[in-house]
């Protein structure tokens, strides 16, 4: 099976551990020298860098959450000044203030070669035509498989969110070879075919790759007998690099980590404790590498376990089960992220609803594509005239599509 | 081929190395860079057996070269070339190369062809053979180090600061001579302060600030690190913000 960096992939696991210990060692006192929050955690824990000396000294090291990213805003987090940081990147639907990410040459240089690593892994090559029916704009990690592409030669067709029918269009008429999207809009896609009983064996698709959102096997179960493909995920974490961190291979057992930049660890969520191979638990990664931006212990909230058992394909990477929780009340739509904490940063810009609401998603095969969002209202708009509260909903709902970018629907309750 | 893990190495009382980590695979160049009195030449001297380390482990060919002497760790074919006083002054240069092959005297390859291999390398070396070494200039000098380091047939070559004090035609034609040698087949561990030179022939490289690793990568990566710049040049900035 296709490996693009041999080296790397399929190292022995002991000069793994060892290539992964100089390494962090290097962040960690960069992350000291350069970055006052992390010199404060040190300090205030009397912890100096100088005594990891083993990777199981990592777990000396207080997580970083989210709300430290927030805290920092904007410039805080970052290990390098901004004349080193060629990429700049915020999260859309983040509450609070935004998360601001930066990137060095080199980071992305990095980034590219680790979604190079998947799109090899999974068979692509040279000779391949690639749609891209990400959402450039609020996915920002899209244009990542243009450069990605780039590099193994293969072709790029960002597609982005042209309609069912146009995408259609598109990969007969340019027979596209492989799709990228998120799985819930290969779907759509798929049920564009099916409405108007076109053939899918007009269509030139050899290879799916999917990600931004979870989605159970059976949706892979019925993108590949549909297509007549075979389909794999390709996994990030938005505050470090999204998509790239892990990836699939043709054997679909897992997704390999690139713990050559990544140390992932999984922890019991509630107590923090470290839990081993196999457990299923929060996924926290230390960065390795990332220049701009280091993370040490980063809490991603999203649920999964490992196991470095040697995968059949040969890379000795460990590999993560599929996500398909979260520790947070975060729910993802059509592959964006929606915060609650964000929902009611919404509502409080209008008079008379919240804070009190709920998310309630709906969707086919386990993956989300409307959200309705019930709030709580005051009398008044409860028995307000249909027109005026039709008129209200739209105001909420366009400053949705504002704030997080995704059309919702809005519900009055009079308690959730 | 070697692996460095946790070193540290005292003064007296200072610290100038901590936890250091590394690793050097065969048949590269890697160069080890920083400003003064960063720990480069404490950490040569800690890898070849000439300084005391007080952690940590340096593993040389799967062999834990901690607590060996320094005759036995050149024995094992891990020879460094000093900053200074490389070469015996009162001696020849002929006889200061057979010095070099002293410790390796049992090798397969005869000496008359490690001779013949060096004089190949330096010709000047051949001509001046029966001068005292000290009557030599301070690139042959150099030169005559380095021969004499290979007359060890040593597997890993550890440079310190090879460029120091020679003239700009000398330090190119030098550096032209380490990459001939990796090419030979001799890994090379090199210490510079010549960042940008060492950067362009090193497959790998580290920076060195304060007795830490501050930064890792492939020569190129490092050549546009701007960190490595601040690294020689210090600080350009004042906020994070600042372009």
């Amino acid at each position: 099976m296709p490996i693009l960096n041999p080296n790397i992939e399929t190292m022995s696991r002991k000069e793994l551990l060892e290539l992964q210990l100089e390494r962090l060692q290097i962040v960690v006192n960069q992350a000291y020298s350069n970055v006052d929050f992390y010199r404060k955690k040190f300090d205030e824990a009397g912890l100096s860098p100088d005594e990891i000396k083993t990777l199981d000294d990592l777990r000396r090291i207080s997580f970083t959450t989210r709300k430290d990213l927030m805290d920092n805003y904007p410039y805080g987090m970052f290990a390098v000044p901004l004349r080193d940081v060629v990429r700049l990147q915020f999260p859309l639907g983040m509450y609070g203030n935004p998360i601001v990410i930066g990137y060095t040459r080199e980071d992305l240089k990095m980034w590219n070669e680790l979604v190079a690593r998947v799109m090899v892994a999974i068979g692509i090559n040279e000779h391949d035509i690639i749609q891209v029916a990400f959402n450039y704009g609020l996915f920002i990690g899209a244009v990542r498989f243009n450069q990605s592409a780039e590099l193994i030669g293969a072709a790029v067709i960002p597609t982005s969110i042209a309609s069912g029918e146009v995408q259609v269009k598109i990969m007969q008429d340019f027979r596209s070879t492989v799709l990228t999207s998120a799985p819930s809009f290969a779907i759509h896609i798929m049920e564009t075919m099916q409405k108007k009983e076109m053939d899918p064996k007009t269509l030139s698709l050899r290879i799916g790759l999917f990600g931004a959102e979870s989605w159970p096997e059976e949706v892979r179960q019925a993108l590949e007998s549909y297509f007549n493909i075979q389909a794999y995920e390709i996994f990030g974490v938005t505050e470090l690099i999204e998509p790239g961190v892990a990836g699939e291979c043709m054997a679909k057992n897992g997704l390999h980590v690139f713990e050559d930049h990544f140390l992932p660890e999984i922890i019991d969520p509630n107590t923090g404790e470290v839990l081993g191979e196999g457990r299923e638990g929060e996924l926290v990664l230390t960065t390795l590498t990332n220049r701009a931006y280091p993370l040490l212990r980063y809490r991603t909230s999203d649920v999964t376990s490992l196991t470095s058992e040697v995968c059949p394909c040969g890379r000795t990477l460990a590999r993560m089960s599929k996500v398909l929780k979260r520790t947070d009340q975060m729910v993802c739509v059509r592959g964006i992220n929606v915060f609650p904490e964000k929902v009611k940063e919404v509502l409080s810009g209008f008079e008379g609803v919240g804070p009190g609401c709920s998310l309630v998603t709906q969707g086919k095969r386990g993956m989300n594509d409307h959200l309705t969002i019930r709030v709580e209202a005051s009398p008044g708009i409860l028995q307000a005239r249909e027109e005026e509260k039709t008129s209200l909903r739209q105001k909420i709902q366009l400053a949705f599509r504002r704030a997080v970018g995704i059309g919702v629907e809005i519900e009055f309750v009079r308690e959730v | 081929m070697l692996k460095v893990k946790n070193i540290e190495a005292f003064f007296g009382e200072i610290q100038v190395l901590r936890h250091i980590s590394l690793h050097v695979e065969a048949k590269e160049i890697v160069s080890l860079i920083g400003a003064n009195g960063a720990g480069k030449t404490t950490l040569l001297n800690v890898i070849s057996g000439l300084h005391p380390s007080r952690n940590g482990s340096r593993i040389f060919m799967d062999v834990e070269t901690r607590g060996l002497r320094a005759e036995k760790i050149v024995a094992l074919g891990l020879v460094q070339v000093p900053e200074t006083d490389k070469v015996f002054n009162p001696l020849t240069v002929r006889e200061n190369l057979e010095l070099g092959a002293y410790l390796r005297r049992k090798d397969a390859v005869p000496f008359g062809e490690k001779m013949k291999r060096v004089f190949e390398l330096f010709p000047i070396l051949e001509k001046r053979q029966g001068q005292p070494a000290g009557m030599l200039s301070g690139g042959e000098r150099q030169m005559l180090a380095l021969g004499k380091a290979l007359m060890g047939d040593p597997k890993m070559l550890m440079l310190d600061e090879p460029s120091l004090g020679l003239a700009p035609t000398i330090v190119s034609e030098m550096f032209r001579v380490v990459q001939s040698l990796n090419r030979q087949g001799k890994t090379i561990l090199l210490v510079e302060q010549n960042a940008r030179e060492t950067l362009r022939i090193s497959h790998r490289g580290y920076v060195l600030d304060m007795g830490r690793i501050v930064l890792s990568g492939t020569g190129e990566e490092l050549l546009n690190n701007e960190e490595v710049k601040r690294a020689f040049l210090g600080k350009d900035y004042h906020q994070k913000w600042e372009r």
